[in-house]
Parts: C-alpha cells; structure tokens; sequence
C-alpha cells in the first residue's frame, strides 16, 4: 500500500471541496440580487411632495374638521391615494393630524359626542391635541408637516414623527 | 380492445413500474376502529386542492395592482357569473379547510398519534398548519377592498412591535413605511407562490411520514388501551401482515406497536375519506353559489367612518390587540409564536408511550384551557364586533 502523505488533499476531499464551493458561489452570486431587491424599497426615501389642502378660515374653534388630499402613492403608481387631515384650531393657532392611530394604523375618527378621536378597530381614544388618552395607542396621533400661507393650508406627505 | 389496453398497460408498467406504485400506495394497511375520525386528514388535503385548482384559474383575471386588483374583481362578480363561484369556492373551502385543519390537530393532539415513531409527522403538520394560516392571511389582502385593505395595514403592522427590528420587519413587508402598491405585489408573490413551494413539498413529506410509520389512529385500537382495566385481558399481538407499512416501523413500546385490527386502506378508508370530502365539496359549492364572496367599496385609506371588522380566524389575534395594554403590545406576537413552539415541542414533552387521551391529564388539561383560550378570544371578539 502506498504511502500518502496526509498533508495532501485527496482526490476525494478535493471533488468534495469543490462541490461545497460550487454551492456556495452560486448561493452568493443569487443570494446578494434577491436580498438586496427585498430590501431596496426600505432605503429609498419616498420624495417629499407639498399638497394644498384648502382654506381653512371656516374651521371653528376647538372644533376638529376633516379635509382630504391626494398624495402620490408608493413607487411606480400613477394615480394618487387619498388621506384624510384634521384640523384642529385652538386659541388661534392649528394643528393638522392625520387619521392613522398610532396603534395599528387604523382609520381614527374624531366622534363630537365624546370629545375624543376615536379608533374603531381597538378602541383606542386621543384627545383634542392628539394626546393618546385611553386604549392601546402608545403614541400621540401622528401630526403632518404643515404650512399655512394666510389662510391656505399645505401638508407634506410627512408625519412630524415617525410611527 | 381489452387486449390492446392491457398490452399498453404492460408497456407502460414495464417503464415506470406503475403497477407495484399503486398496490403499495392504495393496499396499505390502515386501523379499523374510529376510522370516520381519520377521514380528517384526506379532507384537509382535498381541501387544500380545492384551494390549489380555483387559485390557479383565480390568477386568469385577478391582477395584483393597487388599481386593478378591486376592478378586476368587481367585473368577475358584474359580469361572469361563473368566475365569480369559483372565487366563491376558493373562499369558502379557505374558510372550511381552517376548521378541518384544525380538527385534524385536535384529533391528533387527542389520540396521542405525535409520539415515537411520528414526532416529525406532527412537526409537518404544525408547520402545515402555520403555513396554511399564512395563506389564508394573506390571501386576506389580494381583493384590496376595505376590509382587505384595513386587514392589510393591522396585519403588517403586527411586525413593528418586534423589539429593535420591528419597523424594519415591517417596511420589508410594506415594500416602504406605509401600505402600498408594493405591499400587494409582495403579498400576491407570498400567496401563490412563495408559501405554496414550501406548502406543497411539506405535505409530500407529510405524507411519506404517514407512509413510513403507519396511520396510528386511536388507542382503541392498541393493546395498550386493555392494559388498565381491569379483569379485561391483554389480547396477544396481532399477527404481520404482509402489506406495507410494516407495523411498527421503529422498534416501539410493543403494547403500541401495531393495531389489533387492520384492513385495505383501498377502498375501506377510501369511501370513508371519499364520503366525507365529497360532503364537503358540495357544502363548499352551496355556499360558493348561496352566499359568494363579498365584495366591500375599494380601498379607501381616508375614510373616517368604516368600521375594519378582521376575518374570523384573525378574531382571537384581534381581541388580543384590543385588551393587551399599550405597555404590553409585543405579546401579540409571543402569545401566538409561543404557542407554535409548544405545538412544535409537544412530542418531546409529552415522551410517555401512553395515547388513551384519558390517562394523559397532563397535556390533555392544557390542551383544553389552550382551545379554550382561543374560543373565548374568538367569543369576545366576534360580540363585540358583530354585537351579538
């Protein structure tokens, strides 16, 4: 029996090695195009649009009034999507919220009776000034980032925070 | 003619040995006691096929865009009158195959069928299981009407409660921060492709399993169920039979090894599984054409006056939403993982080789406060939304 020298690979362990390389290069070479196209929408920063939302000198006093405005939608969309805006005016000076509850995103209604914007889904309540009063919200309803020009209102399609 | 077919049936038998591929797949060995329970996992897998056939021809018309996906199923229930049953049929028999599924679980949970030899056909069958509650979550979202919509934005809004990775977990999703175009690309791509790879590969090697070790059934059928009582006999082990599977596959405790009584899974279990399925096929196809699929208003994410009502099956998760304080919120996701892990853990929990359900209280009792657990969520929920 010949003697072999054991700091030598063998046939074996070469074809073997060279399998598992094999592999691995082609698992790289698909790998890093599929992960990097998952990813990719989470590093593109939707761009930043100014909308006219409409006058807003018939809003009365501490008194939570709702306008809609189109935004562009999400990537490649033509048409735009709708969103709704409160605005609420208290001692002269307005803040202007969105409809989305901080709890898990469901449409918030401001409901007279109660005084208090409502969410349907869990019950979730926020005050006049968006504070998060009852329920399972964590966070104040999100504001938008907003102008007024004399009495035109303008929102960007930006919340002041994230949520 | 006869000739002619039987020669062709030789030709083809010789290339692919067709003939011994039947007789082991049809003239299996299978318990004779309890065997209308064991119609469950057949009925599961019609089901599944059910799901299958109709999503296939769904995908004909259905386009998967923001702007289309609601139009186009608006014409299927305007104006094809036959497209729009078998939406029907892919919606219920999604509704129905849940409960079946569930079933199937709850039998096999009580028959003690996960133990030694079969702990991985129960490990199959979770993640079946999960799999399939993933179909029907996402195959929630495809219509993109207002409760599509709205179920959309709660469910992948769950993620973001994920400690450190949650807003990431959920923009992955979302294709962005918000639900959108890409959101409903992806989820299509999840619904009919991504989850059915591993879905249907699963169930062949679910059914291998099954194969490999034998249908258990129920501990009626098992000399160990004569074990306990008293002034009854322990009937000697059954005779081999010469029909695969080999009663036991393993070496196993021997009082569970092999039922005392066995016959021809073709065609005894399969009239039974035949009756069954068929049954539920046409209560599939009564609803299919009594009630339909509905369809809300399209997706409007201004609205200040709809109400998001979550499909039944999200109704336990949903109550869980609202009754979990603000403080608490990442539950949501380690009440249901949690539970997947048990479910996953339970053949090597419960080691023992007993399967009467009735010498078990240990599992048995938990078992019983989990589904009820469930069932209670699901009470809650559905009387506070539907005011019942």
């Amino acid at each position: 029996m010949a003697h072999r020298d054991p700091r030598r690979l063998s046939r074996r362990q070469f074809d073997l090695l060279g399998t598992q390389v094999a592999g691995a290069v082609a698992a790289v070479l698909l790998g890093i195009p599929i992960v990097g196209f998952l990813i990719s929408p989470l590093f593109r920063r939707e761009e930043a649009v100014w909308r006219k939302v409409g006058d807003i000198s018939a809003v009365p006093e501490a008194q939570p009034t709702k306008f809609e405005v189109s935004f562009p939608q999400q990537a490649w969309t033509t048409s735009d999507i709708k969103a709704a805006v409160y605005v609420v005016k208290r001692n002269g000076s307005y803040k202007v919220f969105s409809n989305v509850c901080t709890h898990m995103q469901c449409p918030v209604r401001w409901e007279s009776a109660l005084s208090q914007f409502l969410c349907p889904c869990h019950g979730g309540l926020y005050d006049m000034n968006g504070a998060n009063v009852g329920g399972p919200p964590p966070k104040p309803l999100p504001q938008f980032v907003h102008r007024i020009d004399g009495t035109t209102l303008y929102v960007q399609n930006r919340f002041t925070e994230t949520i | 003619m006869a000739r002619r077919l039987a020669a062709a049936y030789n030709w083809f038998d010789e290339r692919t040995a067709i003939r011994s591929l039947l007789r082991k797949g049809l003239y299996e060995a299978v318990p004779v006691r309890g065997a209308w329970f064991y119609t469950l996992g057949s009925a599961t897998l019609i089901l599944i096929l059910l799901q299958l056939i109709t999503g296939i021809f769904l995908t004909l018309l259905y386009v998967p865009s923001v702007t289309e996906a609601w139009a186009s199923l608006n014409y299927l229930k305007q104006h094809d009158a036959f497209g729009a049953i078998v939406r029907g049929i892919h919606l219920w028999s999604a509704y129905i195959l849940l409960f079946v599924i569930g079933l199937h679980m709850v039998r096999t949970f009580f028959s003690g069928s996960y133990k030694r030899p079969r702990e991985l056909n129960w490990i199959t069958g979770v993640g079946l299981f999960v799999l399939v509650l993933g179909m029907a979550i996402t195959g929630a979202f495809l219509p993109w009407d207002q409760a599509a919509y709205w179920t959309a934005v709660v469910v992948t809004n769950i993620p973001a409660y994920i400690p450190f990775i949650g807003s990431f977990a959920r923009a992955l999703w979302r294709g962005g921060d918000f639900v959108g175009p890409i959101t409903l690309s992806r989820t299509f791509g999840i619904h009919v492709w991504l989850l059915p790879v591993i879905l249907f590969p699963l169930i062949g090697a679910h059914l291998a399993l099954l194969r490999k070790h034998g249908e258990f059934g129920s501990y009626i059928n098992y000399r160990g169920a004569y074990r306990s009582r008293e002034g009854v006999d322990v009937p000697p082990a059954p005779q081999q039979r010469p029909i695969e599977p080999p009663y036991p596959a393993l070496p196993t405790d021997e009082l569970w090894a092999a039922p005392l009584q066995t016959e021809d899974f073709y065609p005894h279990q399969t009239f039974k599984d035949g009756v069954v399925s068929v049954g539920l096929v046409i209560l599939v196809f009564i609803l299919a054409v009594g009630i339909g699929a509905p369809l809300e208003a399209i997706a409007d994410p201004s609205t200040t006056s709809y109400t998001p009502v979550p499909e039944w099956f999200f109704l336990p998760l949903d109550e869980l939403l609202l009754l979990v304080p603000q403080q608490l919120i990442p539950l949501v996701l380690v009440l249901p993982a949690g539970g997947v892990l048990l479910l996953l853990a339970l053949p090597f929990i419960d080691r023992d080789a007993e399967r009467n359900p009735f010498e078990r209280p240990a599992v048995m009792v938990p078992g019983a406060f989990a589904v009820l657990f469930v069932v209670i969520l699901t009470l809650l929920g559905s009387g506070r939304l539907f005011n019942l």
